[in-house]
């Protein structure tokens, strides 16, 4: 068991310094963060000197070393447009993010999960169909679509801005509507083929022979042993709570990581994207390792290796 | 006793009353905005998301008449009330007396000095060294008396008054921004203007309420919100439906939507600035070993094959047009309606140019920015398909920002000039293509200047009165024209969604300026 808790400690560490290693190299290669804070005519000895004041003139090596001592120091650098710490700007947009994603995950799930059970328990049933073929439906509809469609059918049609203002939150509905049907969608697909699977598996046979009651067979052998697959996809989305909601983001004016993370690429704020990227990457590998860990706890087949 | 204290206190409410409802007649506008700069500092901000903002922040010493004048080529008294030339160098400024910056701190001599000073704008190592170029040629800034100072030029610049109307005319309070500092000053800016900022978050949103303490009051709105909305659908449905009083950035083919919805407007503005492109018609460039456009033949058959009024007339209708070569209608006295191109779209000349020339059929690369000007790409396919009708072979390459349509090799690049500066054609054809300029000597440079061009552009700098400069600008355009290093497109536009309950005329402006001259009540 030790063992296995740390190869995936070290997988992590390794995971964790190739992701930001290679944030640092393309960051500066798709784009001179100095021609981006001058305008496009200005003179050369104007770039250059953005390009001291950044330490863009350094060796490519000193400017990542003295970027790991950084981090190792806890140090996450200053946006160049602002000035302001990095990590105080992302903890800033944090919350909104966190409730954004969040509230997307709680529809996700609220919906996914009773709509995968009651395929599987009614399989090829009319119900059974209907609700897969719904659930295909929102998760192959882009989400920028849905909001889009959203946004305007409430301003053409019932005069409504359905588009975020950043000092109320009742306006996380939408939004997160739109983020949270496409993973309710794979919710379901998931928690009904699992479940499906458990359904019919001989230790459940075994269980009815013994003479358990059907609602006693469902909860307490077939739910837990469903739940594994559907820890993992949680897990996975719970990592991605920060990162995932880009694009919803953008469309709905929502002020979050998202839009925060969009901004800093396209203006080479390298601190920042830098920062962003880490935090995602700490969440994402953190949440596998948890992921990892729970399986510990969930299956005693794994305990026992 | 209880009486007295009734009848005071109708009083006092009597006089409250008309006090309060003029406060209330004036309407909170939210404007949703594609995007914000970073930093409110006028100066390290220029930029077309930054002047937005910056024109209601704070005020310039001297300003451009665009609410009686769309294109604004006179100009009136603002933070200075009047400016003389003492000698051909040294410029007297008399400024304004009792204006209050938005914490009450009355403006004087040693704010203007330090808002142009060499610290802040042109010594060596500077805090902003964006105003580098609106700095040029000043020496010295003093402040000689509470409400004077004078500025000393190394050039004789007749035209130097235009330029306090541009951002290097911003006043600042010297003792805040020294307080708080550049990065902190530029999060939460102060200047002496109708709006006092009272929240910045650069990736959400500016509020402002209105400084009723203003010189230049009353204040027509309560107060102003520019707020971050990437999508233009959401902007348009925010619009549409009340939350949003201005749009910006309306895209092209999307203004006749915006045109029919109900309860709003478009207001569709040229603005000064004109969509390019460069020739790289360098002989020296490594990457371009047998560069083709070093033949000026090849170049002026290229100009001559293109439509661009048909173009322009296809992409924009009449809400713009293709500029003769710096025949800008801003520049007063100097735009000639009647002056026509010296190379107008004529195939069967194109035809013979590219006969002259030794172009083989070799593919140019043409390189564009994604996204950067309204309808260019566009425009470019358009034109490439003439090129091609006349034997010649471009490429499009676009990327995503302009340090990569800088690598090398390219042909072409795209890019656009800014026109305001001088109140003449000084910037777009002596800066932007004279010794000094980034087509010379920046990293992405397309050219080197002629001999005569430097000393047709020396005698333009000279020439002190109209008619002299007047003569010496149209030798320095003949010939730019002669070398062709480049082509313009047409005159930038920028189009607004207005709610119809807003009075509201920003002139030909990417400016937006909320104060009683152009909001009206």
């Amino acid at each position: 068991m030790i063992g296995y808790i740390g190869s995936r400690l070290l997988r992590a560490v390794v995971t964790l310094l190739i992701t930001i290693t290679l944030v640092f190299v393309f960051i500066r290669f798709s784009g001179d963060p100095a021609a981006a804070l001058a305008p496009p005519d200005a003179p050369q000895e104007v770039i250059d000197q953005y390009r001291r004041a950044l330490g863009l003139d350094q060796p490519l090596w000193k400017q990542y070393t003295a970027y790991l001592g950084q981090l190792l120091q806890g140090e996450f650098g200053y946006s160049i447009h602002t000035g302001l710490s990095s990590a105080q700007v992302f903890m800033g947009r944090l919350p909104s993010t966190l409730l954004l994603g969040g509230s997307a995950l709680a529809i996700a799930l609220l919906l996914g999960l009773p709509l995968g059970a009651i395929g599987a328990l009614n399989r090829g049933k009319p119900i059974d169909r209907f609700a897969m073929g719904f659930s295909v439906f929102a998760f192959a509809l882009p989400n920028f679509l849905f909001g889009l469609i959203i946004i305007l059918v409430g301003a053409l049609v019932f005069q409504t801005y359905v588009g975020a203002s950043p000092d109320s939150f009742v306006d996380v509905f939408f939004p997160a509507l739109t983020l949270g049907l496409a993973s309710m969608g794979a919710f379901a697909r998931f928690a009904r083929s699992s479940l499906l699977e458990t359904i019919n598996a001989p230790f459940m046979v075994a269980a009815e022979a013994r003479g358990i009651g059907g609602r006693r067979r469902l909860l307490r052998h077939a739910l837990p042993n469903a739940a594994i697959p559907l820890v993992t996809l949680i897990g996975l989305s719970l990592g991605g709570l920060i990162a995932g909601s880009v694009v919803t983001e953008q469309v709905f004016g929502w002020p979050g990581v998202g839009q925060l993370l969009v901004r800093s690429v396209a203006t080479r704020d390298i601190a920042m994207v830098q920062f962003i990227v880490l935090a995602v990457a700490v969440t994402m590998i953190t949440a596998n390792l948890i992921v990892d860990l729970l399986y510990l706890l969930i299956d005693p087949r794994i305990r026992s290796k | 006793m209880f009486h007295k204290n009734v009848l005071s206190a109708a009083f006092a409410l009597a006089l409250a009353v008309p006090l309060a409802a003029q406060a209330q007649d004036r309407p909170d506008i939210t404007l949703a905005v594609d995007n914000l700069w970073e930093t409110m500092d006028p100066v390290i901000g220029i930029s077309t998301s930054g002047a937005r903002v910056h024109y209601n922040v704070f005020d310039t010493l001297i300003s451009r008449n665009r609410w009686e004048d769309p294109d604004g080529a006179t100009l009136v008294p603002q933070l200075a009330t009047s400016w003389e030339r003492k000698t051909p160098y040294i410029w007297e400024l008399t400024l304004r007396e009792g204006v209050p910056f938005h914490d009450g701190h009355i403006m004087d001599a040693e704010d203007v000095a330090f808002s142009m000073s060499a610290e802040r704008l042109w010594g060596p190592e500077p805090l902003a060294p964006r105003g580098t170029r609106y700095a040029a040629n000043i020496v010295r800034v003093e402040a000689t008396g509470p409400l004077t100072v004078e500025v000393e030029l190394d050039i004789a610049d007749p035209t130097f008054p235009n330029r306090l109307a541009t951002p290097l005319g911003f006043v600042l309070p010297k003792h805040y921004y020294e307080e708080v500092g550049t990065d902190a000053f530029g999060q939460m800016p102060m200047g002496t203007g109708p709006y006092r900022v009272t929240s910045f978050d650069p990736s959400v949103e500016l509020t402002a309420e209105a400084f009723d303490d203003y010189w230049n009051g009353p204040v027509p709105a309560e107060s102003l919100t520019f707020r971050i909305v990437p999508e233009f659908s959401t902007r348009f449905a925010g619009l549409v439906s009340g939350e949003f009083d201005i749009i910006v950035s309306i895209p092209a083919d999307q203004i006749e939507q915006v045109e029919n919805a109900d309860g709003v407007h478009v207001l569709s503005k040229g603005i000064e600035n004109y969509p390019m492109f460069a020739f790289n018609m360098l002989e020296d460039d490594e990457t371009l070993p047998d560069n083709p456009l070093t033949d000026p033949n090849l170049r002026k058959a290229m100009v001559s094959a293109i439509d661009r009024d048909a173009i322009v007339e296809a992409l924009w209708g009449d809400a713009t047009f293709v500029p003769t070569p710096f025949n800008f209608p801003e520049y007063g006295d100097y735009f000639d309606p009647e002056r026509e191109r010296a190379y107008p779209y004529d195939p069967e000349r194109a035809a013979e140019l590219l006969e002259a020339s030794d172009y083989d059929g070799e593919e140019l690369e043409w390189h564009i920015t994604r996204g950067f000007y309204p309808n260019y790409e566009i425009a470019a396919e358009f034109m490439v398909e003439q090129w091609r009708d006349v034997g010649i072979n471009v490429k499009i390459t676009l990327v995503d920002n302009f340090s990569l349509a800088y690598e090398r090799p390219f042909h072409l690049l795209n890019m656009s000039m800014s026109s305001d500066f001088s109140g003449d054609p000084w910037r777009p054809l002596w800066l932007d293509w004279g010794p000094t300029s980034s087509r010379v000597n920046a990293s992405h440079r397309t050219y080197v200047p002629t001999d005569k061009f430097l000393e047709l552009g020396e005698a333009f700098v000279q020439a002190q009165d109209f008619e002299t400069r007047y003569a010496a600008y149209l030798d320095l355009v003949a010939e730019w024209e002669d070398i062709t290093p480049g082509m313009y497109l047409w005159r930038n536009v920028v189009s607004y969604g207005v709610r119809d309950d807003l009075d509201w005329d920003p002139g030909n402006s990417a400016v937006t300026i909320f104060d009683k001259r152009y909001l009206k009540n």
